[in-house]
């Protein structure tokens, strides 16, 4: 494991984790054909505030997978998440997670 | 065009043709109102679907409901962004020659969704459904073997909505190249 830095999405996914327990629902981007990578990784930095090296990482999974899972926690904060998403042109959608 | 450069004042400006103006006016138009004009038919328009997806698979009734509080802001919003860049071209359109555009933070907001927005919509019109598809079109838009006796065709139409969707991504990539700093 890299050691974590400040703001590291490390740091959100050991929250994430435990937060799970509780409110059990993730938001999921879903590839497609017309979003560029450079655009998707750009949202996943602005908008979830990931760093590049994250960003670029859950955008190829997006690509060479079909989908990633971007962000974790309550029903409605993932309903939030996945309205975002809209607003900028990916597809995204939620369900329980399977933690 | 040029592409978006950022200048030494830290704005984002790129130089539009009129024809280039007049053209992301007409698609902008385009996509706004497809959003804004509620649909008589009962069949909603694919490219609708793609802008306003659902967002929970294999749950009608969830989907339903997000879709009943989410689609009137979003629509709304997308609708803002698409007169945004209207706005933003207007003086490139009327133009003789090549014109300077300048956005503003907000501005470049709008052009990214914007930009966004078209490009599904038309991919939706090419038929364009996954990655496969996105890689025809691109050889569709590269393929200059169009009829000039027979400009209307549909083959022909089809062959001029991949180019602009090639120029449109191109557009973008310039766009978040500039801002990705």
């Amino acid at each position: 494991m890299q050691p974590t830095i400040a703001g590291s999405t490390e740091t959100v996914l050991d929250v994430d984790a435990i937060a799970a327990m509780d409110a059990p629902w993730v938001t999921i981007v879903w590839n497609d054909p017309v979003n560029l990578m450079s655009y998707v990784s750009w949202v996943f930095r602005s908008y979830f505030g990931f760093s590049r090296e994250e960003a670029d990482r859950r955008m190829l999974q997006v690509h060479n997978d079909g989908r990633a899972m971007v962000a974790s926690g309550s029903r409605e904060e993932m309903e939030r998440h996945v309205e975002a998403m809209h607003d900028l042109g990916l597809w995204a959608t939620l369900e329980k997670s399977e933690l | 065009m040029n592409g978006f450069r950022v200048t030494p004042d830290g704005a984002i400006s790129t130089e539009l043709e009129p024809v280039e103006a007049a053209l992301l006016t007409q698609l902008a138009s385009q996509v706004a109102g497809l959003i804004g004009e509620p649909t008589s038919s009962d069949v909603p328009d694919p490219a609708l679907l793609r802008l306003l997806p659902d967002a929970y698979p294999g749950d009608a009734e969830a989907s339903a409901e997000f879709r009943r509080f989410t689609a009137e802001g979003l629509a709304e919003r997308k609708v803002r962004n698409a007169q945004t860049m209207i706005v933003d071209v207007a003086d490139a359109v009327t133009a003789d020659a090549q014109t300077e555009v300048q956005l503003t933070v907000e501005s470049v907001q709008s052009w990214l969704r914007t930009l966004t927005d078209i490009r599904l919509v038309l991919a939706t019109r090419l038929g364009i459904l996954d990655d496969a598809d996105a890689r025809a079109a691109d050889g569709e838009a590269d393929d200059d073997e169009a009829d000039d006796d027979d400009i209307d065709s549909e083959a022909d139409q089809k062959l001029m909505l991949a180019d602009v969707y090639e120029w449109l991504g191109w557009v973008q990539e310039s766009l978040v190249s500039a801002i990705d700093r």
